[in-house]
């Protein structure tokens, strides 16, 4: 198929021969209950809560980054799969919160998972959007022969990097690492994308300084070493632009409503995620959320969703998932992907 | 206009029928309360308006006037 329509989304592509063989999501054992933000913002703590439905999250310490999750998750992976190390022909992690400014994270986590020197690694910088870019980015990878097996790391640490002062914030996010295994197989079906970009929204979720610009921002009292974030502005570009993007997702895949076994949202906050179903006439039973349980994990949030809510299906069969990724940038993307059955999908404690 | 002014007594945590156009938002008018009016306002009317814009206003007349100028 040919995509001859231009998108109001973005760009469209189908991708051949390329399938999900295995993810794990792997969480830092603490776990931070609402409470402790009680002394910090008092009452402020339940309306939040009741915008974003995050009743727990687990958290990090201070010496465990992004990569050490997403290590974890992949040694998992490899375990099930039974996957050799040097097998895996190419590493990418996507992620807002590498190790390092350089080199590239991936390249640090090759020689922790036994990867053979000479494979494709390298880092993509994209959050809310990463995994269907992710997904899209390794299958293409295989489509054209420059990987048989891939390995695609997907994850963040927010709660290294958020104010604790800053309400809007503070109580949101959650830290968790993915891995997905992706392998050449002649008989996957087609994976659909729809990928877009609107960077003028970029100073809505920004963290001003740290790497070259320095940027002083106008908008935040906050420390601007840390995450801004103007949850208005955030809000009214989902709005705008997911309905339409589940709709040319759908559209590109050729395949409506009833095709799908469920629509994965990035799980940016609950009443988001509510109003967006409801918009686009979702049934709720094929919404599923666990930002309750997990906080926002920014990058994270769709294979941890998969890990936590479908592992039980998707061990036993295939499902056709619509997956739904939109924020910082502003980046979106859509992926329509049969996943399944799997031999590897679990949810571990690191 | 009643489905529109029920949604925002409930956001405001306040009787409908206090939400005449002179009812003053002040400190009730906080960024929760504003992206969940931006919610219903998509809800309702099926548009959406600035964000800056609707944190601005002061009276529910000023959200009146914003929703009005975005469905005509």
């Amino acid at each position: 198929m040919t995509v001859e329509a231009v998108l109001k989304s973005g760009q469209a592509a189908k991708v051949q021969s390329a399938s999900i063989v295995g993810l794990a999501a792997c969480v830092p054992p603490r776990i931070v209950g609402n409470d402790h933000f009680a002394e910090q913002f008092g009452d402020g703590v339940a309306d939040v809560t009741k915008m974003t439905g995050v009743l727990t999250r687990r958290w990090v310490d201070d010496s465990t980054t992004t990569a050490d999750l997403c290590v974890a998750a992949a040694q998992r992976v490899l375990a099930d799969l039974e996957w050799d190390p040097a097998s895996v022909d190419a590493l990418i992690f996507i992620s807002q919160t590498p190790d390092y400014r350089l080199p590239a994270t991936a390249a640090v986590m090759q020689p922790r998972l036994d990867l053979r020197p000479g494979i494709i690694a390298f880092d993509v910088n994209l959050g809310c959007s990463a995994y269907p870019y992710g997904l899209w980015l390794a299958m293409s990878m295989v489509q054209t022969g420059a990987a048989r097996r891939v390995l695609l790391a997907v994850g963040d640490t927010s709660s290294r990097v958020v104010d604790p002062s800053d309400r809007a914030t503070a109580m949101l996010f959650g830290d968790a690492g993915t891995v997905t295994a992706i392998e050449y197989d002649e008989k996957a079906e087609p994976a659909y994308f729809v990928l877009g970009t609107d960077g003028r929204g970029a100073n809505n979720l920004i963290i001003p300084c740290g790497a070259s610009r320095q940027l002083q921002h106008e908008k935040t009292p906050n420390d601007q070493d840390k995450l801004f974030m103007d949850g208005g502005e955030i809000f009214t570009f989902t709005l705008k632009a997911v309905p339409t993007l589940v709709a040319e997702t759908m559209q590109v895949a050729g395949k409506s409503i009833d095709d799908y076994d469920y629509f994965l949202f990035h799980q940016a906050n609950t009443f988001m995620i509510n109003h967006l179903a409801k918009k686009a006439k979702l049934p709720g039973e094929k919404v599923p959320i666990n930002i309750d349980a997990f906080g926002n994990t920014s990058s994270a949030t769709i294979p941890l969703l998969i890990c936590d809510k479908l592992a039980g299906e998707l061990s036993s069969k295939p499902l056709r998932l619509g997956m739904f990724g939109f924020g910082v940038g502003y980046s979106w993307g859509g992926a329509s992907v049969d996943v399944g059955a799997l031999k590897s999908v679990a949810l571990l404690t690191l | 206009m009643s489905d529109f002014r029920d949604g925002l007594a409930e956001i405001l945590e306040v009787e409908a029928s206090e939400l005449e156009d002179g009812f003053e938002l002040g400190e009730l008018w906080d960024s929760l309360a504003v992206v969940s009016t931006l919610a219903l306002i998509d809800e309702v009317h099926d548009v959406s308006v600035s964000a800056e814009d609707l944190a601005e206003c002061k009276t529910v007349g000023d959200i009146g006037k914003l929703v009005d100028a975005a469905v005509a």
